[in-house]
């Protein structure tokens, strides 16, 4: 006779129990809020140092696509398209112009939040056991950064 | 198909299911008629035999087709019906019957107002959207909504207005309302439906109703209102006016503007409003281009945003109705308690971004190719600026600020199920529509099949499409944008979101406009009884002396002041009067 807990199986439905368990597990959050399958999906954007990882893993790939230029011609309509690293060089620096130019802008545009007179909470339906926009804490961040 | 439901327009069963749905109290039957309605919609528009008139009338000897199915309408109707199928999803956690009932008809009104086959239908069509619409928007019942709506259903009435104007400058001059493509942009009429429709697409300076309505509106609200009117205004531009040459430097300027607003915003529904207007931009450029593969690629581009920017605004729904807030300032780390809703706003997120593999990346290339075909290298590179844009505020900022960054310390449940059901189906679609052809008709084959120009699509999909440069050139683009928000995070050069609201042109009218009509109004209060007075003396002395001189017991009655030689005098002027009168008859 077999092992009644070969694979995991018995006849009393022992993998299925398990099995509902795992999967309600996986669904439902820590004590802490925490969901288990952002641990999955995300867990590794907790680890140490990853914020250096990630800038020199960019820099790696935006140095190997580009250099693909330098030994394969292309064949664009527009003549400037066909400069070695053109699109690398356009997107760079049209992403940091429209960055960089949220800080004149932002002083020169930012009003007070009930500037018009209207601002309130949030609108009729949310979840009724959402905290409120009204009272959660004042901003916690003004600059950013990586965690 | 019974020829009975042949001839059953997809829109009008939406619409009349959106009444329905007003009376219906029971929620669960609701619940069913919001979702089986769009898909029997669905149905009837597959089966619908195209370029045929299929339903046609009379009214004032106008002859009105009120159902006419073909290459173009087809494919933006099958999107609005399929958006009203996730709608339906999205929206099923809540009990609102007139909210349900305002979607299903505005939804139903936009695909009707698509399957017109002429002006007046479409005219029709294109109010009721405007009045249905609004209802999403004051269902939020807060302050700023209420305002909000007022001021939507004005700019959208106005829309409605300056098209009628238009339709009675086109029917005198031309006979006939047909949807016959216009070129001549300086007869009067012309130019007043090209505002009309620029109005709903969101032309810059006539953009600010979306921005200051979409993010007032319900969880369920924005995402119904970010598929329909600006898509619709984009198929009527598409129908009416291709190859107009304004349009490529009006759309490219709506790619470039918004990205600087989205980049300070602090509302994330209002980032995605900016991004709805970035990303109209694409399209409102390809139909100046107006040839046949950048037609496709407007039509193509307009299906694909439909989904990937519902995703979105689903995602962004989904924080909204479990933190309470949109605000990028007060959210933050969501991944450790919506990890779903996270996957499927970073899988919007790269379709919007059009990264190979999903659905941007071989919809708005045919645009950016076409642009490019035609030698306007600045509107180009306002394109590639809008790309590396778009990236920002929709790729990286929204996902950023909501899940990841700082955490905010919000624990909060994930999404409700019916809401992480229609995220996953519109995250399929944005992956589905960017996969090559493993076998015919797959991935992104079959939306180019769908397309009005199919063999120019093939073509482009076979030469061009998942060419080496193609993908190179886009990840080139990409990593670079992105390899610049870390270098400008990493050195803290990135501007901090902070609460406020960012001025925009709704400025001039909410503010100026506003206080020049209250400043009006206090003036008019004080000197309205000051001039009422004044008028009242003056009335009353001119009275008087009248009556001084006419009334029974007056000077005249009297002879008083006609004597003898008044008399006569009186009489000589009379009398050269008459004289002069006769030589100018003479």
């Amino acid at each position: 006779m077999s092992d009644p807990t070969e694979n995991g199986r018995d006849g009393s439905g022992r993998f299925v129990k398990r099995a509902a368990e795992s999967v309600h597990n996986l669904h439902t959050p820590s004590e802490d809020g925490i969901h288990p399958l952002s641990q999955i999906l995300f867990g590794w954007t907790h680890r140490k140092g990853i914020g250096n990882i990630i800038f020199w893993t960019l820099l790696v790939l935006a140095l190997a696509v580009i250099s693909v230029d330098f030994f394969h011609a292309r064949h664009e309509y527009l003549n400037f398209a066909n400069y070695a690293g053109f699109y690398g060089v356009w997107g760079f620096v049209c992403f940091a112009f429209a960055v960089i130019m949220g800080w004149p802008l932002g002083h020169m545009l930012r009003r007070d939040e009930n500037y018009y007179g209207d601002a309130g909470g949030p609108p009729e339906g949310v979840d009724p056991e959402a905290p409120m926009a009204d009272d959660l804490p004042a901003p916690h961040h003004t600059s950013e950064g990586d965690a | 198909m019974p020829s009975m439901l042949a001839g059953l327009n997809p829109g009008w069963v939406l619409i009349i299911a959106g009444i329905a749905s007003l009376f219906i109290t029971m929620r669960q039957a609701r619940q069913v008629v919001t979702i089986a309605a769009p898909l029997l919609a669905l149905a009837l528009l597959v089966t619908a035999p195209q370029n045929a008139d299929l339903v046609t009338t009379q009214v004032l000897g106008l002859k009105m087709v009120l159902y006419r199915v073909d290459a173009l309408n087809f494919i933006f109707s099958l999107a609005f019906l399929i958006a009203a199928v996730l709608n339906g999803i999205y929206a099923l956690h809540s009990d609102d019957r007139i909210q349900d009932g305002a979607a299903l008809f505005y939804a139903g009104a936009a695909v009707a107002a698509t399957l017109a086959g002429d002006l007046m239908t479409l005219f029709v069509f294109w109010e009721l959207t405007a009045i249905s619409s609004v209802f999403l928007i004051l269902r939020a019942q807060t302050k700023a909504a209420y305002y909000a709506a007022m001021r939507y259903l004005g700019v959208q009435v106005l829309s409605g207005v300056l098209l009628l104007n238009g339709l009675a400058y086109v029917l005198k001059s031309r006979g006939d309302l047909s949807l016959e493509a216009f070129t001549d942009l300086s007869d009067p009429g012309v130019l007043f439906i090209f505002i009309a429709f620029g109005i709903k697409a969101a032309f810059p300076l006539l953009h600010n109703w979306l921005q200051d309505a979409y993010p007032k509106a319900t969880v369920v609200g924005s995402v119904v209102l970010s598929v329909y009117t600006t898509k619709l205004a984009v198929y009527a531009l598409a129908r009416m006016f291709p190859g107009q040459e304004h349009l490529v430097w009006i759309g490219a300027t709506m790619t470039v503007f918004p990205v600087f607003f989205a980049v300070i915003e602090n509302d994330l529904r209002r980032v995605l409003s900016y991004s709805i207007n970035n990303q109209v931009g694409f399209m409102v450029c390809g139909v100046g281009i107006g040839t046949p593969l950048a037609i496709n690629g407007v039509a193509a581009h307009a299906f694909a945003d439909i989904f990937f920017k519902g995703l979105l605004m689903m995602s962004m729904g989904a924080v909204l109705y479990r933190t309470g807030t949109v605000k990028a300032s007060q959210l933050g780390g969501l991944h450790r308690s919506m990890p779903w809703t996270t996957l499927f706003c970073i899988i919007g997120a790269m379709a919007i971004s059009a990264f190979p593999l999903f659905s941007a990346f071989v919809t708005k290339s045919m645009i950016i190719s076409e642009v490019a075909t035609a030698g306007y290298a600045v509107i180009f590179l306002m394109l590639m600026f809008a790309s590396a844009g778009v990236l920002e505020h929709s790729g990286i900022k929204i996902p950023y600020y909501a899940f990841f960054g700082h955490d905010s310390g919000l624990r909060v449940k994930e999404a409700p199920f019916n809401m992480l059901l229609a995220m996953g189906i519109a995250a399929f679609l944005c992956i589905f529509l960017g996969l090559p052809a493993l076998f015919p008709g797959f991935g992104h084959e079959w939306l180019y099949g769908l397309l009005p120009y199919r063999e120019e699509a093939m073509g482009y999909s076979h030469h061009h499409l998942f060419s080496f440069d193609h993908i190179i050139t886009q990840f080139q683009l990409l990593i670079f944008a992105i390899f610049a928000f870390v270098l400008l995070k990493r050195f803290h050069v990135y501007p901090p979101e902070k609460r406020g609201v960012i001025l925009d042109s709704d400025w001039s009218y909410r503010k100026v406009g506003y206080s020049l009509v209250t400043w009006a109004g206090t003036v008019w209060g004080k000197a309205g009884p000051a001039m009422t007075a004044a008028f009242f003396r003056l009335t009353s002395r001119a009275y008087n002396w009248i009556e001084a001189a006419f009334s029974p017991r007056g000077e005249l009655a009297r002879g008083g002041v006609l004597n003898g030689a008044m008399t006569i005098w009186t009489a000589a002027l009379l009398g050269i009067v008459l004289l002069l009168s006769f030589m100018a008859v003479g």
